[in-house]
């Protein structure tokens, strides 16, 4: 089956099962002013915006901040529009309504190319994915699609406001509107200023808004500009909230063991009545598999500290898990066996299929083949996992860092047989994200947890090894990548089959479970290819675009071309990751183009841009980067380049990186960044996203591994898992290449490049090719 | 159990009084004061760094039978309210925090090098701050403590 046949079976297959198309409603995104609560001297315009009594503007908040800045950049959007100072806006927590779903995330996920856009296929596809994701409603805040998804909406809610206040503004004083201007909020006229938006509220809700247009760019005040981020005063002196940081009065703690071996499970605790008598310790609570978690025991006492001795103090005859133990080692071996042989039988779903590599291969003046590979890696957040909830008469209240608040009130309301709407779900800060707070184990046992506290606010805290060992991992990866190049060094056909676990599935069941009875359609109906190897067949999990992400959308311009993937389950939980399938996926493609570089005698940017054929853009992030870092200038003895150019999430990031050795081992001394993310709406908040992404991208190129020997994770704590250091930190230069796109992400495309481009810098300076990571150990 | 807390002295409920317990837990469940953070528990990552009579320290691992009779400093009693310390300042023209967790043992720890080194070199910066974190804010912890070290000279 073609990709693109799937793609239609699978969202005809989606639309018929959540409503028939016909009976769609045209669903805007301005939403009802009725979706948006409102206290008293409060007016709501729609679904994102209110003016409070004294002319503030209200905007109600949907996505999770996380370090990413995006309470900033999606308030600036609207600041924008109504022409106050984006310091004044005020966000309040939106609320559950479909309307602040992530339809960008959703279309996202769909294994669309970057240059799809346009074909009739494509296009029914697209359409039909905005119309689900619309119904669906999920709301989430990853896949770099914030400001990709509140682009036209918030400006568009923005504006409508804006014009229907203009017009209160206008009937009150019996002026026209045309000599009505807007500045800090404050309406003026030639004959002086008129008030705020606060004194034509109510009116303004009555208001017929018109023709509402969008401000051109040319009268950008705010949108364009390196805006201070709105959420740091509370960030120097200790006052943002995270999760961790909720205190209800009558609080308690518990501290969570799981059983270590992943999917294990739990035996008698032989020291219970020990355990009971420490000190601080109330009760133990047994948590069963939640949301894709291995069950646990928890204990509650009158304080973490006391919670977590008693939790260490726990001896338990824990049991294997049902389908016997698992080691990475085994299965990364399998992995890179599967490829193999899958790329010898041309098996395996073939997201990318142009012309005949078969001949294209046979007909090269030469070929190469390489196999690459990548592991588990754990998110490490720096907050670990945790939740709270406080049970009350028929309703509770949950304080979450989490990117899923939807799915966490589904979750919270299941455990405590709840109605969903008796669940009010608080959305904290999170300490960091990177998809791991987009699973909702800890909230499903914070929950269970509350269950037994008879009413008392309990905060649920893993401790870091709980959280290192029992992660959703990035899933590791192999590929064989072979390509046939002609007598000038130019590829003529490229061929890659890459093995590896579909996460987007087994996902979306966990956290959505309303939608398990999609995945199976999707999954039936877009298989019945006979071709489908046994290892797919058997786990039945449909070709999530995560699995060949950054492969199949390769943009170099090869006459033959085959893309495909085979799913595999490997036993160990795997979620989404920065970056996720782009993480490892860009360290192949981006290693191996270098390789045919070499093997052509080419310089490795000069190669990459012959190659980028009708990709203007591709072309200048890569010439800009080059240029940047002084691509044709010698560098000094012991020091080399290397570079990589890799789309995801929309936006193109070209790197090259300096590297020297220093005992033997790579050390990163500069990397250079340029990109293309579209309209960059604030120039502050993307370069440290990029600075962001290459940290993430560096500390897992150099160390990231997750080892799982007998089902148990050897990485614990940071002794065992470095990240990269300050000292250890390189100097980071970010280049813009301008563009006047729709923005398009930016929290994951930093990391990507990274990789690769230092992969390549270490053969440029040692000569040796290494294919697999991490690099150091 | 008194302890002196940002210059003030204040008597820990009993649940947190016990010689052992980590000063960090002390401050977190016993005192509500949660700026300093929860990141390891084995003095690795510096989430939770404090002061202790002007030195800093790992409070995940520090027992309140060590804080006897010693000024303990968090990231609440860095500056007076509404007199920020140079450093919080440089923060925020360097716009360093992202997810911001890791940022009050990033600032404590900082706090304690300007204190001994008012002009600290890279290599002097290198070596104070280990302290992790995962969102990758390093140059910007970099070059906001050479802005703060500036200040101060001036």
């Amino acid at each position: 089956m073609k990709r693109r046949t799937w793609l239609l079976a699978g969202a005809g297959a989606a639309g018929a099962l959540i409503v028939g198309w016909g009976l769609l409603p045209p669903r805007s995104r301005l939403g009802q002013a009725g979706t948006l609560p409102v206290v008293a001297g409060e007016v709501g315009l729609n679904g994102w915006i209110k003016i409070a009594a004294d002319g503030q503007v209200v905007l109600a908040m949907n996505r999770s901040e996380m370090g990413q800045g995006v309470h900033t950049g999606l308030a600036q959007l609207v600041a924008e529009e109504l022409d106050v100072p984006l310091r004044t806006v005020r966000l309040t927590a939106a609320g559950h309504d479909s309307l602040y779903g992530n339809v960008a995330a959703m279309l996202g996920n769909m294994p669309f190319g970057p240059r799809d856009e346009g074909r009739l296929p494509e296009r029914i596809a697209h359409w039909a994915t905005v119309r689900v994701a619309r119904e669906l409603g999920i709301n989430l805040t990853g896949g770099s699609s914030s400001m990709a998804d509140a682009w036209e909406p918030l400006r568009l809610a923005a504006a409508t406001a804006r014009a229907q206040l203009l017009g209160a503004m206008a009937l009150k004083h019996k002026l026209p509107l045309a000599e009505l201007s807007v500045k800090d909020g404050i309406v003026h006229h030639a004959s002086g200023a008129l008030g705020h938006y606060g004194e034509v509220a109510a009116q303004a809700a009555l208001t017929p808004p018109g023709e509402v247009t969008l401000k051109p760019a040319a009268q950008w005040r705010q949108i364009g500009q390196a805006l201070p981020r709105i959420d740091l005063a509370g960030k120097v002196d200790g006052r943002a909230r995270f999760g961790l940081d909720v205190r209800e009065p009558g609080q308690l703690f518990a501290a969570v063991r799981h059983c270590p071996m992943l999917g294990g499970g739990l035996g008698p605790v032989r020291n219970l009545a020990q355990v009971m008598a420490m000190p601080g310790v109330l009760r133990l609570v047994t948590l069963g598999a939640m949301a894709g978690s291995t069950p646990a025991y928890a204990v509650v006492a009158r304080t973490t500290w006391h919670a977590q001795q008693a939790a260490r103090a726990l001896e338990v005859d824990w049991q294997p898990p049902p389908k016997g133990r698992v080691d990475s080692a085994a299965v990364e071996r399998q992995l890179a066996s599967t490829a193999q042989a899958a790329h010898r039988a041309g098996e395996g779903f073939a997201f990318r299929s142009e012309g005949d590599v078969v001949v294209g291969l046979k007909g090269a003046a030469r070929q190469l083949t390489a196999v690459y590979s990548a592991p588990y890696l754990a998110h490490v957040t720096m907050e670990p996992m945790n939740c709270t909830v406080q049970l009350g008469d028929g309703a509770a209240t949950v304080w979450a860092p989490t990117q899923v608040p939807g799915a966490a009130r589904e979750a919270a309301a299941r455990v405590l047989g709840l109605p969903e709407a008796a669940v009010t779900v608080h959305v904290t800060y999170l300490g960091g994200g990177f998809g791991r707070r987009l699973e909702v184990d800890f909230i499903a046992q914070a929950a269970r947890v509350a269950l037994e506290c008879g009413g008392a606010p309990v905060q649920l805290v893993w401790s870091r090894e709980e959280d290192m060992t029992h992660d959703f991992y990035r899933p590791a990866g192999a590929a064989v990548l072979q390509a046939g190049l002609d007598a000038a060094g130019k590829p003529v056909a490229l061929s890659i089959t890459n093995a590896g676990d579909a996460l987007v599935p087994r996902w979306l069941a966990r956290i959505v479970p309303k939608v398990s009875g999609l995945i199976e359609v999707l999954t039936r109906n877009g298989y019945p290819d006979s071709r489908a190897p046994a290892a797919l067949t058997a786990a039945g999990d449909a070709p999530d675009k995560t699995a060949a992400e950054g492969l199949f959308d390769l943009p170099y311009a090869v006459p033959a071309l085959r893309v495909a993937h085979v799913a595999t389950h490997s036993g160990i939980p795997v979620g989404s990751w920065r970056a996720v399938g782009h993480s490892h996926h860009a360290f192949f493609i981006e290693s191996f183009i270098d390789e045919l570089a070499h093997a052509a005698g080419a310089d490795p940017v000069a190669y990459r841009l012959a190659l980028l054929d009708g990709l203007p853009r591709h072309a200048a992030v890569l010439k800009r980067a080059a240029e940047a870092a002084g691509w044709a200038q010698p560098l000094p003895a012991g020091v080399a380049r290397g570079v990589a150019l890799h789309e995801s999430f929309g936006s193109i990031v070209a790197q090259v990186v300096e590297v020297t050795k220093l005992g033997g081992q790579p050390r990163v001394r500069r990397v250079v960044c340029a990109l293309d993310c579209g309209t960059v709406v604030n120039p502050g908040v993307v370069a440290r996203q990029m600075e962001s992404g290459i940290v993430f991208g560096l500390s897992a190129a150099l160390h990231g591994r997750i080892d799982v020997v007998g089902s148990e994770v050897q990485q614990k704590n940071f002794p065992d898992q470095p990240l990269l250091t300050l000292a250890q930190c390189p100097a980071i230069e970010t280049y813009f290449v301008p563009s006047d796109g729709p923005p398009t992400g930016v929290g994951e495309p930093g990391t990507p490049p990274l990789a690769p481009a230092l992969a390549n810098a270490w053969f440029a300076l040692t000569g040796e090719r290494r294919r697999r990571l991490p690099l150091l150990g | 159990m008194d302890l002196k807390v940002n210059g003030q002295v204040v008597a820990l409920p009993e649940i947190a009084s016990d010689p052992a317990m980590p000063l960090l837990w002390a401050l977190r469940d016993g005192l509500n004061l949660t700026g300093t953070k929860f990141g390891c528990g084995v003095a690795a990552c510096g989430a939770c760094t404090v002061h202790l009579d002007g030195q800093p320290a790992r409070a995940c691992v520090t027992p309140l039978g060590a804080c006897a009779g010693k000024a303990v400093t968090t990231i609440e009693g860095l500056a007076a309210p509404g007199a920020p310390h140079a450093l919080q300042l440089a923060w925020l023209a360097e716009q360093v925090p992202q997810c911001g967790y890791c940022q009050s043992g990033m600032l404590m720890a900082a706090a304690a090098l300007l204190a001994k080194n008012r002009q600290p070199t890279d290599a002097d910066i290198d070596a104070a701050m280990s302290n992790l974190c995962r969102c990758g804010t390093y140059p910007r912890v970099r070059a906001a403590i050479k802005l703060a070290a500036k200040g101060i000279k001036a």
